[in-house]
């Protein structure tokens, strides 16, 4: 007899007297499995790093480029790119590593077979999936927010003037850049639970956040198709990132920002897909076969 | 306490569990025993609502798994050794299925203590062996102290000491009062642990009895035989009511009549005997028996129930099955 052959008489030695399923304690978990599993610490690691990175790179540059400017010709480069789109200038790379986290989240679970273990304990199914959503979008929101405050801090000795943290519009940019990251995020789990395949469900949000709006950023170039120019308009990506745009530039691509859809006009937009999507990923998680 | 009625799953043409009904009862621990593939994993997850009953329904204590309002304290499952994200340490899985139901830290030490995981809980599950996962998976099964325990396939992959453990653990479950369930596709292994025996094969249920009917009913007596006049020896048996089958030209394996009968109607006959061995055949031959013949058996069945009604008793078609 061992050790483990004696234990086996008393398993119940103690009963959990207060054992009871909340929807706390399911939001407890989801923030368990999130920190204890290194691709997500890391995931999130390099969303700051890669926002901290770019936004310095970017300010150095710009200031290689606007050193020996005049007062006026420096006034004037700031109008046309103001501080705060420096330092928000990482969340194009910041949403795809947030995305691949929004996938990884839920398709994690699928190919490990965790997926049943979850809905053992948690059988209603929806509650695990809205805690992870909850925990998924607030995470990506601090981290985002952390790595914007941080991208504001270091770009400093770069830029012409530093962002007016009084002024609406810098605020609205600086804030809705997590606030946009966020939600990509929570548009990615939605996409990895519909497909539950890893490979495929990150290569469905590139594709979404990159692949197809260049290509009809090329198309609507050459062409003056009044549908593509719609269909372009109102992709999750390119709405959402009304949200940053000011002055009427792009902060990212530098081009004109699309006519027609207001920062928050834009944004709502990518909110409802990213709902349209959530909702299809809720009904399919609830009747499929775990 | 689970109850199954008529429960059925279907993946596209092929019918995996085909319309059974069987009561677990509690305080004893019963055997779901049936070839790979007859459909009992599909059973098992269809009574923690992973899968969706095509037809039919099941309930765990007297309501489906999903409308308990504290399920871990109801119903542990080891249904997969690996439904665990491979990237967490055992630890860290029993600690965020803990927190689903504020199972506090020291329910999480304790589970972890009685499965021996002690040296390997804070290593990543990715690394476990199979009966390592198996452990784990027992562990998380008992977090809730529940009620009822459903274990697919408990004793895969353990060493003979894990086996041995996870025999007296259920024995010892089930002795504290509650229904322990356990899946197997070893009639020794289930005729060892188990009180109660449910067979299954092809989808549908074969047996549904105590372990001690089954293991009498299903042990089927034959006679070999060695003869050089085989082909009139069987003729006068088989004219007899015997059964006869052959492997080779001068062997006879008969059924339905004991040694002696042979022995004297050889003798009458005057016909040389090389070799006259009773055999007994083992339990794991009685399931075979019971299991290989399921598609033959159930088209007959199908007919008997006909004329039985519902209340036909549950064990009646394994004395049934034996005697053919």
């Amino acid at each position: 007899m061992t050790a483990a052959t004696v234990s086996a008489a008393r398993p119940t030695a103690q009963r959990a007297p207060s054992a009871r399923l909340t929807f706390g304690g399911v939001l407890k978990s989801e923030w368990i499995k999130l920190w204890t599993l290194r691709s997500t610490v890391w995931t999130l690691s390099i969303t700051v790093v890669v926002m901290v990175g770019i936004a310095l790179m970017f300010g150095f540059f710009m200031n290689l480029a606007t050193e020996n400017l005049s007062a006026e010709e420096a006034a004037a480069t700031s109008a046309i790119l103001p501080s705060a789109a420096v330092v928000v200038s990482g969340y194009q790379m910041a949403q795809l590593v947030v995305g691949v986290l929004g996938v990884l989240i839920i398709t994690g679970e699928y190919s490990t077979g965790m997926i049943r273990s979850t809905f053992s304990a948690v059988p209603r199914r929806l509650p695990a999936f809205f805690a992870k959503l909850i925990v998924l979008f607030s995470i990506s929101f601090v981290v985002t927010l952390v790595g914007v405050a941080l991208s504001y801090l270091v770009t400093i000795p770069f830029v012409p003037q530093a962002v007016d943290l009084a002024d609406g519009d810098s605020i609205r940019v600086l804030v809705g850049a997590a606030l946009y990251v966020a939600t990509i995020a929570a548009l990615s789990l939605g996409i990895g639970t519909l497909l539950r395949s890893t490979a495929g469900s990150i290569f469905t949000v590139m594709g979404l956040l990159l692949v197809v709006p260049n290509i009809l950023a090329i198309v609507t170039a050459f062409s003056d198709n009044v549908v593509i120019e719609a269909i372009y308009k109102y992709l999750p990506s390119l709405a959402g990132q009304q949200l940053m745009a000011m002055g009427g530039i792009d902060p990212m691509t530098g081009a004109m920002a699309t006519d027609g859809l207001s920062p928050w006009g834009g944004y709502g937009v990518l909110v409802a897909w990213t709902v349209a999507v959530l909702l299809a990923a809720a009904v399919v998680l609830k009747r499929r076969d775990a | 306490m689970i109850e199954a009625r008529g429960l059925t799953k279907r993946y596209g043409p092929k019918t995996a569990v085909d319309g059974i009904s069987f009561t677990v009862q509690p305080g004893q621990v019963t055997g779901f025993l049936g070839p790979n593939g007859a459909g009992k994993s599909t059973t098992m997850r269809m009574i923690m609502g992973l899968d969706r009953p095509t037809a039919g329904s099941v309930t765990v204590n007297g309501q489906p798994y999903a409308a308990h309002r504290s399920p871990l304290t109801e119903v542990g499952a080891l249904l997969d050794a690996k439904a665990v994200h491979t990237g967490r340490s055992a630890y860290n899985h029993l600690l965020a299925m803990a927190a689903t139901h504020n199972i506090p830290k020291t329910r999480v030490q304790e589970v972890i203590e009685m499965t021996g995981l002690q040296s390997v809980a804070k290593k990543r599950v990715g690394g476990f062996s199979l009966g390592m996962g198996q452990r784990l998976g027992i562990a998380s099964a008992l977090l809730g102290d529940p009620k009822t325990l459903i274990l697919d396939e408990p004793v895969n992959g353990l060493d003979p000491e894990g086996v041995l453990w996870v025999r007296n653990l259920a024995r010892y479950l089930a002795s504290e009062g509650r229904t322990v369930f356990l899946s197997s596709h070893l009639m020794s292994e289930v005729a060892l642990t188990a009180d109660h025996i449910i067979v299954i094969g092809k989808g549908r249920i074969i047996a549904n009895a105590p372990v001690k009917d089954i293991v009498d009913g299903g042990a089927q007596h034959t006679v070999r035989v060695r003869t050089p006049q085989a082909t009139q020896l069987a003729e006068l048996l088989t004219r007899d009511g015997a059964t006869v089958t052959s492997d080779e030209p001068s062997l006879l394996q008969i059924t339905g009549v004991e040694a002696p009968g042979i022995g004297e109607l050889a003798a009458a006959s005057g016909i040389v005997l090389h070799e006259l061995t009773p055999v007994t055949s083992t339990l794991e031959e009685a399931y075979m028996l019971l299991t290989a013949d399921s598609v033959e058996y159930q088209t007959e069945s199908a007919t008997q129930h006909v004329g039985h009604g519902v209340d036909a008793p549950a064990d009646a078609p394994i004395s049934e099955g034996a005697q053919r």
